[in-house]
């Protein structure tokens, strides 16, 4: 048994089903991302889990307790929201302390507590200041104590990092990550952005009009997407149609069959090269892109259009028209059967 | 004009002309107040200048305890009135911000008929509904104290609906209840304390309506419950020199609650 399990949640509001049937598990300690586009039902889940919405069916079970009817005050489960949603008129401190004092915690634990969870979120020296006095990334590190400090069972986080700024998002991703680690506090983060999931997670929930599309680890979602909805949204996946894998390749798939080919594992170059099981085609670059560290060539090989990512060595350059050879690892092709392929 | 269109910038002095603007038109605003002063503070006033200085007015005014007692009154009747319309409101909005937000269109549309309704209008349908009835609302003053509950409704209202959507209710009630906090509590506890400054600069306006009413105050129970305004207009065709004292009275004690409220609200406000 789980140490969360949804068993066939449904939540409906009026006609629209936003949640259709969700049953999974999370295990304890785990940090699972719920992935997916706008409206795919995972802040929902999220919301369904806090106790701030109501199920229309289904059970919510944690650490062995049926928690489907029971009050969010009193599910014991820590939130960070989108919009921070700190209490203006106390400053940090009493922000952070206000969960300790609804517990009712000796005047010494709470203090103790809340210095600790306030250096733990590195805002040491802030203890005094108001939120309309700090930063968006000051304001949700102090979220994130107050939601810390009272050790929930679970903590939830509904895209706390989405109205911040990249620098500072990509370090509140690792201190996230840490403080789950350092806890083992069972951590549920909600976000549209499969990078930050793929940095952050244990496992990853991809969601997809209200269902699972896909679950697992963050290298198996990536390197094995089992529908064409998952290769297009988790990486940028060349999605090839049977009859364009034929035409690039001469080779032959199942109709209506979707063959997906990760950008980064197309080789290119001037020479041709050996291409043991690979495909080995010429191509002209139509354009290219820097990313990064990664440079990204649109390519068009047997009138096909594919992207291909390379380590970005400025010794290496093509230009755009240049003439090449791309190689494609066969075992890189995935096909995508019919009966799982849909609808991107 | 210029003063108008040329608005000084953050940071910027005032320009001297939007200065002068800006004290002619209080100078405008105040001509009233002055004369209606210097008619309290003279014996006459026929040539260019007022003659005859006195404090006759305000000594006849101030040992006169009819006076305090229509002040007291009044002073009765806006806190009263206020008070009840702010418990009454904040409970039901309570209901709107944690429980079904969709009645929060029904409570605009209740909240906004006061609006609709004249102040003849309303005393003369109190008094027909309630008079006679044998109950506790067919005393002149509960009339009073409940007719100006709904003049001031939609005030009040604006007020806190305002305050309310200012800083996302629901959401500080939804992260207290995360914390474990029961959801009215979240509501007395994270809200009010953030709203106070709205409550307070409506009922400031609410209390100001009161004090300035006459009609319903006069239908409703004239003599019986006789609030400042009454008291003048018995007072006016006695002497115009006593009803301009009693009008410059009514402003500095209108100006002096007004003061009281607004030093409250810039103390909320500094600690916020």
């Amino acid at each position: 048994m789980s140490y969360i399990e949804f068993n066939n949640v449904v939540k409906r509001f009026g006609d629209n089903t936003v949640l259709d049937h969700i049953s999974f598990g999370i295990e304890k300690g785990d940090l699972v991302t719920l992935l997916g586009p706008s409206g795919c039902g995972k802040s929902t889940l999220l919301r369904c889990l806090s106790g701030l919405e109501r199920v229309t069916e289904g059970t919510i079970v944690l650490n062995g307790r049926d928690i489907t009817n029971v009050p969010a005050s009193k599910r014991n489960i820590g939130m960070v929201f989108q919009q921070y949603s700190l209490f203006p008129n106390m400053t940090v401190e009493q922000n952070v302390a206000f969960g300790l004092k609804m517990q009712k915690a000796p005047a010494d634990e709470i203090e103790n507590k809340v210095k600790e969870a306030i250096a733990m979120v590195e805002l040491t020296g802030k203890e005094k200041a108001y939120p309309a006095s700090l930063s968006g990334g000051q304001q949700q590190r102090a979220a994130l104590a107050r939601s810390i400090v009272t050790e929930p069972d679970v903590l939830l986080l509904d895209e706390p990092l989405s109205a911040i700024d990249a620098k500072l998002r990509k370090a509140l991703q690792s201190r996230i990550r840490e403080i789950n680690q350092e806890l083992g506090l069972t951590s549920i983060f909600v976000t549209h952005d499969q990078d930050e999931a793929m940095v952050m997670s244990d496992v990853i929930q991809l969601f997809h009009n209200g269902r699972i599309e896909q679950a697992g680890s963050p290298v198996e979602v990536y390197t094995r997407p089992v529908s064409e909805f998952a290769a297009s949204f988790i990486g940028s996946y060349n999605l090839l149609s049977a009859d364009e894998f034929g035409r690039l390749t001469g080779d032959r798939v199942a109709s209506g069959n979707v063959v997906a080919i990760r950008p980064e594992t197309v080789g290119i170059s001037a020479e041709r090269p050996a291409g043991e099981e690979a495909y080995v085609l010429e191509a002209r670059v139509k354009s290219s892109t820097p990313r990064g560290n990664v440079l990204r060539y649109e390519v068009v090989a047997n009138g096909i259009q594919l992207r291909v990512d390379t380590l970005f060595r400025s010794f290496h350059l093509f230009d755009d028209g240049a003439h090449v050879f791309i190689e494609l690892p066969r075992h890189a092709c995935l096909q995508i059967p019919v009966g799982v392929a849909r609808a991107a | 004009m210029s003063a108008k269109t040329k608005a000084a910038a953050p940071g910027q002095k005032t320009p001297l002309a939007a200065k002068i603007f800006l004290a002619l038109v209080a100078l405008y605003l105040l001509i009233p107040f002055a004369t209606t002063l210097i008619y309290s503070l003279f014996i006459e006033w026929t040539d260019v200048l007022p003659s005859g200085f006195t404090l006759r007015n305000y000594a006849e005014l101030f040992g006169n305890m009819t006076f305090w007692a229509s002040i007291g009154r009044t002073l009765v009747l806006c806190l009263v009135s206020v008070v009840i319309t702010i418990a009454l409101l904040l409970l039901a909005m309570y209901v709107v911000v944690a429980v079904n937000r969709r009645l929060g269109r029904f409570m605009q549309f209740v909240c906004m008929i006061p609006y609709a309704l004249q102040g003849v209008i309303l005393s003369i349908g109190i008094i027909s509904l309630y008079t006679g009835t044998g109950t506790v609302l067919s005393n002149r003053m509960m009339m009073l104290f409940g007719a100006y509950t709904i003049l001031v409704l939609p005030y009040i209202y604006q007020g806190i609906r305002n305050a309310l959507n200012a800083i996302d209710a629901q959401m500080l009630i939804q992260a207290a209840e995360m914390l474990g906090c029961g959801r009215f509590r979240a509501y007395v506890q994270v809200v009010l304390p953030n709203i106070l400054s709205g409550i307070l600069v409506s009922s400031l306006l609410a209390e100001s309506i009161v004090f300035g009413d006459f009609v319903l105050a006069n239908n409703i129970a004239g003599t019986n419950y006789q609030n400042i305004q009454v008291f003048l207009q018995a007072n006016m065709a006695r002497s115009s020199g006593l009803s301009s004292a009693i009008v410059v009275v009514i402003f500095l004690v209108v100006g002096a609650v007004t003061a009281a409220v607004l030093k409250l609200q810039q103390s909320s406000a500094r600690k916020a």
